[in-house]
């Protein structure tokens, strides 16, 4: 077991930056997640730390030991990457094992240690199989057995579910959680899905264009995004931005309007009279409603109303042409085309500079 | 509509015998003639019909004791050949495959190019320098030279087929703790063992059949098959047609089987990289 220390890595190929001065401090036991659109480095990051790519600058700690320099071997991880990669070739079992008989561990301790993944891994009847008859699911599960078998100190994963299907990555998601509590091994975990980012994750790294834009906890990243892009990338439906102007500063609080917006009081600092900016608004937090004291207001006509049963997902068109969604937690009826008014706690709007 | 059909059956059926017949015909003639009694053997008109005789062999067992060296010499030079050219060919192919740089691309350009150079060329002049090593009629020589010339054909076949096994199983085995040489041992070689048995193909039908070299470096000790037979026919005391018939087909005959036997493979290495998947 050991946590990690990620100290101003830098990652250059050639000319190109792709990791621009990353710090990130991992504790043991605990489960982060590497989240960010595709080509933000993360799973370069996640490479540098398997020691696949080397590091350009910085320091890399794995427990109390630097790792820049070490074969990925010596690093006591293990990683599962997006394809499988399982050996072709080789049985299931052979799969599982093939790190042990590489470092002569002795055969009783092999089987039982591949028995033990199996059981744990649910792959018991399949040991004799090659890959090539094997599901995408329990191809998967060979590959994490593979994994599980080197009793790491870190578990890596590498967009581990992008090739399964829907029903089966969420069966594979539960499964990685009871995974890491059973573990309580160290986990990073790669993924373009904020879903699996909220779900799987104690830390969520959120990452754009080789910076770390925010670290911290699924809840707090979604309540208190650090800037615009994390406030969009966490969250599904994306979070409504809506350019205002400010129209008013007082101790804590920035009144903002636009011709959508009606003049709304937010808790935000940094901003003066005259100054452009992006209002935030997640669509789960607008409900239909009239203007009264204290209560935000956007105003547009119904683009599009789609009737999920449970909830009604609202596209909106502004008299400026800027789109809003609202999720209303209930079966309602929209008319295309029609004027409506949403409503919402100025407490739980964001404001981010233009 | 169906008389043109049929037309265009009955045309790849005739161009099909007409391949059939000009690439068999010298072998089925060369076997038959090995069981035919010598005087029976350029007969006008042919005997298709005949008792077959195994008295040619016979011969080439009683009077020509060097063919049989021959064929040990050969036997071991191709098995040399093979082994080295594969071995080389397949650490190349590793190699360029996994990696790029301006040198290794340079030096994929250089294999093709002196590849094209007509390797006599470059080995008469390598005819003193062997000499003076003492490698004169040895095996070695051979065999280094035979790898020699399938390396480069060899290397950029296997860059083809490594090319198709993907990087991430190079990197599951490195975390797995495989050194290079384990990961290309381990999981490269059994994967890419088509393409292995391809340019074996290759090494093997050439070592096996190749004279002018043979001709040039070797003298008694290390003499190879053709060799021996050139001398049949160009013997003192005449030409023995049925025993030298009968060490044509078993000169034949292993390279033929061995050729059958890959055919699968062979075909694969020739359009190895051709289309995907």
């Amino acid at each position: 077991m050991a946590g990690l220390r990620l100290q101003k890595l830098r990652k250059a190929f050639g000319a190109a930056q792709i990791i621009k001065g990353v710090d990130i401090d991992i504790a043991d036991g605990e489960f982060v997640v590497f989240v960010g659109p595709s080509g933000c480095g993360k799973s370069t990051l996640l490479r540098m730390i398997a020691g696949l790519e080397d590091i350009t600058a910085g320091d890399l700690f794995i427990g109390d030991q630097r790792c820049n320099d070490m074969e990925p071997r010596d690093r006591g991880i293990a990683m599962v990457f997006q394809s499988y990669a399982l050996y072709p070739h080789l049985t299931v079992y052979d799969n599982m094992s093939f790190g042990l008989t590489l470092s002569k561990t002795p055969k009783a301790e092999i089987e039982t240690r591949v028995r033990e993944a199996a059981r744990i891994l649910k792959l018991e009847e399949l040991l004799d199989r090659k890959p090539a008859n094997l599901s995408g699911g329990q191809r998967q599960r060979v590959a994490i057995g593979r994994a599980i078998i080197r009793k790491p100190a870190v578990f890596l994963f590498d967009e581990p579910l992008s090739n399964l299907d829907a029903a089966l990555r969420m069966d594979m998601r539960m499964e990685i959680a009871r995974l890491h509590k059973e573990l309580g091994a160290t986990m990073i975990y790669v993924t373009h899905d904020q879903v699996e980012a909220m779900t799987l994750a104690d830390k969520i790294v959120v990452l754009d264009a080789g910076k770390v834009q925010q670290i911290g906890r699924p809840i707090d990243l979604y309540k208190k995004p650090a800037n615009r892009f994390v406030a969009g990338f966490i969250g599904s439906p994306k979070m409504n931005f809506l350019d205002v102007r400010v129209t008013g500063v007082s101790n804590g609080a920035v009144t903002v309007e636009s011709p959508t917006v009606a003049s709304v009081a937010i808790e935000a600092e940094g901003f003066s009279v005259g100054d452009r900016a992006v209002l935030g608004v997640r669509p789960q937090l607008l409900r239909r409603g009239q203007q009264q004291p204290g209560l935000g207001v956007i105003r547009g006509t119904v683009s599009l109303a789609e009737r999920l049963g449970a909830e009604t997902i609202v596209s909106l068109e502004t008299a400026s042409g800027e789109r809003a969604l609202a999720v209303i937690p209930q079966d309602e009826v929209f008319e295309t085309g029609s004027a409506v008014e949403f409503v919402f706690e100025p407490d739980a709007a964001h404001l981010f500079a233009a | 509509m169906r008389t043109k059909r049929l037309s265009i059956g009955l045309g790849k059926t005739l161009a099909v015998a007409a391949l059939l017949f000009w690439s068999l015909f010298p072998i089925a003639f060369i076997v038959m003639s090995s069981l035919k009694p010598g005087q029976e053997i350029f007969a006008v008109p042919p005997a298709y019909l005949f008792t077959p005789t195994f008295e040619n062999y016979a011969s080439l067992w009683n009077r020509w004791g060097s063919f049989f060296d021959g064929l040990l010499n050969s036997t071991i030079v191709t098995a040399g050949a093979t082994a080295l050219a594969v071995s080389a060919s397949t650490c190349a192919g590793y190699v360029y495959s996994r990696n790029a740089g301006r040198f290794l691309n340079a030096s994929v350009v250089f294999l093709i190019v002196v590849r094209l150079i007509p390797p006599i060329v470059v080995t008469l002049p390598l005819f003193p320098i062997i000499n003076a090593m003492g490698l004169n009629d040895t095996h070695i020589v051979l065999i280094v030279l035979y790898a020699t010339f399938f390396v480069s054909l060899g290397a950029i076949l296997m860059r083809t087929f490594i090319d198709q096994i993907p990087r991430e199983l190079d990197e599951a085995a490195q975390i797995d703790g495989a050194k290079p040489l384990t990961i290309l041992l381990r999981v490269i070689v059994p994967l890419a063992a088509p393409g292995i048995l391809a340019v074996a193909v290759f090494v093997v039908v050439f070592s096996w059949n190749e004279f002018l070299f043979a001709f040039i470096f070797t003298a008694t000790k290390a003499k190879t098959t053709p060799l021996v037979i050139s001398e049949m026919i160009g013997s003192i005391d005449g030409v023995d047609w049925g025993i030298l018939f009968a060490a044509s087909t078993v000169q034949l005959a292993p390279v033929l089987l061995f050729v059958v036997l890959m055919n699968r493979y062979l075909v694969a290495g020739l359009t190895a990289g051709a289309t995907k998947g």
